[in-house]
């Protein structure tokens, strides 16, 4: 198995342009954030001291949710890719089991979404560092690498399910593109969820997004959230959370453990489902080679 | 001693029987062809006794295993009509990556000096040539050490020079380590040097037997004579003495004559009533 995983990573990597595509959706929001986005932003919420500072941690955040849904459908697809070429054919040939294949696609692409997630927090908190004099609070990795590895796991999860019932790389494509674009919407990047009209925010809350992107968001926006409101009232905190999606509203205000258990519930549901298809589609799947 | 069995052999696709319960016997050591057209089944053939694709019907027997047996995987290699390694990869990392997912301890360097890898090693598989992109899937199936080598149609579109070395190289296994090897082509040429031949059409065996019998059963020794004035004229004849006899009778009219035995390319237009190529 570690051969195959070797190959799979080399696959990604070596692909220049299918990272530079796999990044995309990350790259546009934060195009969009630096063009316009946080200039609107800031300017609603003047009140605020100090909102570029917390607003650009507030995007890494979304940001970071993007990268973990693009990065693994992108190192998924390659499973779709190896079915429709025959490179599957030649893999059973191997000592790896068809467990073993599978799995082997499932853990290039967490670690794929774990490293990548981890290149976008240094790029772009090292361009904020510099830029706006935001802090790049090292003490927070320990976190971030967590939720990472949470998220890449969620989304590999996720994009394993939707890939299921993909059978060409042609349909692929559109399907990158798709989930690319919606995932900004979804992570709530490209308009903060608050502004979003209620029907917009409820199908939102179905996906795992927000819940991930308020899980980066809790951790690092944490320190400056506790300097700008210092002198304002708890209310004010309260809404800007609640619209800026820092704390998600489902029956209530939840919290970082919250967040966390419905991720990590989602995985499992989807997980299920996953397992269901593949048992009854591996007939199909295998014959098909 | 027999090593492959397959008895009624069938595929289906959805409506469209692409073999149809084919029998075949492959004796450890041999070089076996299977000749037939394009869309023949030879492919299907191949895959279903690779383990890729299960037949509909029909069993195969190697050594009393299966072909979805683990032994029986370990103890194939297989040489795709379609490239199944990676462009964006180069060689060393292609052929690497398959060797490592095998259990057993590989040998990577004989094959690299048998196939001449040495100076494509670093390459990427993509930019390789026709030639050398087939010597490298070759040496990929041979990673295993395998008892019983598939190729399906190894050197079409390779010049000769790079067939022949290709040829060697697997004549070479052969007697080395007694490698099975069981090659589809249609290039006849190829099956000249075979143990044993099976002809395939529409999904059927219509002949098999060694390259000699086939040939004594299926054509006649050709003779052609040219004419002084006019066209040269081919006859087919069963032995040398009637071929002397028409040449006496006809040596006063012809400038010159040729006199060859029948070729693979004639036993396949007896069976078939058409050329292969
Ligand atoms: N997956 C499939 N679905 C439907 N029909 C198929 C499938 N695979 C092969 N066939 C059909 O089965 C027949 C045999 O195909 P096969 O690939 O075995 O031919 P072949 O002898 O290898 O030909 P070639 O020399 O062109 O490689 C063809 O008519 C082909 O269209
Ligand atoms: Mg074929």
């Amino acid at each position: 198995m570690n051969g195959l995983v070797y190959r799979n990573l080399k696959m990604y990597f070596n692909d220049r342009s299918g990272i530079f595509f796999s990044l995309m959706g990350a790259m546009i929001s934060f195009i969009l954030y630096l063009a316009f986005l946080s200039q609107n932003m800031i300017s609603s919420w003047g009140k605020v001291p100090d909102a570029r500072l917390l607003l650009d941690p507030w995007l890494i955040g979304g940001t970071m949710t993007i990268t973990a849904i693009t990065t693994t459908l992108s190192s998924l697809s390659l499973m779709v890719k190896d079915r429709e070429s025959k490179v599957l054919a030649d893999l059973s040939l191997t000592d790896i089991s068809y467990i073993g294949i599978q799995c082997s696609y499932l853990i290039t692409s967490v670690i794929i979404g774990v490293v990548m997630q981890l290149i976008m927090y240094f790029i772009m908190g090292t361009y904020f560092l510099i830029v706006d004099n935001s802090t790049f609070d090292l003490s927070l990795f320990p976190q971030i690498l967590g939720i990472a590895i949470l998220s890449s796991f969620m989304w590999t999860i996720f994009n394993l399910l939707i890939l299921s019932f993909v059978r060409k790389v042609d349909t692929l494509g559109k399907i990158s593109t798709i989930i690319g674009t919606a995932s900004g919407f979804f992570a709530g990047v490209y308009m903060p969820i608050g502004v979003l009209p209620t029907t917009m925010q409820r199908i939102m809350k179905y996906t795992p997004a927000p819940y991930n992107t308020a899980m980066y968001r809790n951790i690092l926006m944490n320190s400056q959230l506790h300097k700008s409101f210092k002198d304002l009232p708890a209310s004010v905190l309260t809404e800007f959370k609640k619209i800026m999606g820092i704390s998600i509203q489902l029956h209530g205000t939840l919290t970082f453990q919250q967040d966390m258990l419905i991720i990590i519930g989602f995985a499992v549901v989807i997980s299920i489902c996953v397992l269901l298809i593949s048992s009854i589609s591996r007939r199909l799947v295998i014959s098909r080679v | 001693m027999k090593l492959l069995q397959a008895t009624s052999l069938t595929k289906k696709f959805q409506n469209k029987i692409a073999v149809n319960s084919i029998n075949l016997t492959i004796n450890k050591g041999d070089f076996v062809a299977l000749l037939g057209p394009n869309g023949a089944g030879k492919s299907t053939t191949i895959n279903m006794l690779t383990g890729v694709i299960q037949p509909t019907d029909g069993r195969i027997d190697f050594d009393g295993r299966t072909s979805n047996n683990c032994e029986y995987k370990n103890k194939i290699g297989v040489v795709f009509q379609n490239s199944v390694l990676d462009d964006n990869l180069s060689v060393k990392d292609n052929i690497m990556a398959r060797a490592r997912m095998y259990n057993k301890p590989t040998q990577i360097q004989p094959l690299i000096n048998k196939f001449g890898l040495e100076s494509i090693w670093k390459q990427k598989y993509g930019s390789l040539s026709g030639g050398q992109k087939r010597r490298v899937d070759i040496a990929r199936a041979l990673i295993n050490s395998p008892e019983l080598l598939f190729l399906d149609e190894p050197s079409t579109g390779l010049d000769i020079q790079t067939r022949t070395a290709i040829w060697n190289v697997l004549d070479e296994l052969r007697h080395n380590m007694g490698l099975t090897v069981i090659l589809t082509t249609h290039y006849l040429e190829e099956t000249q040097n075979a143990d044993y031949v099976y002809i395939i059409d529409q999904g059927k065996i219509i002949a098999e037997d060694t390259v000699d019998q086939l040939q004594k059963k299926y054509t006649k020794n050709i003779l052609t004579l040219y004419y002084q004035n006019g066209e040269p004229k081919n006859i087919t004849v069963s032995d040398k003495n009637q071929a002397i006899q028409i040449l006496s009778k006809n040596s006063q009219v012809i400038s010159d004559f040729a006199y060859r035995p029948g070729t693979m390319n004639d036993v396949f237009m007896n069976l078939t009533g058409k050329e292969i190529r």
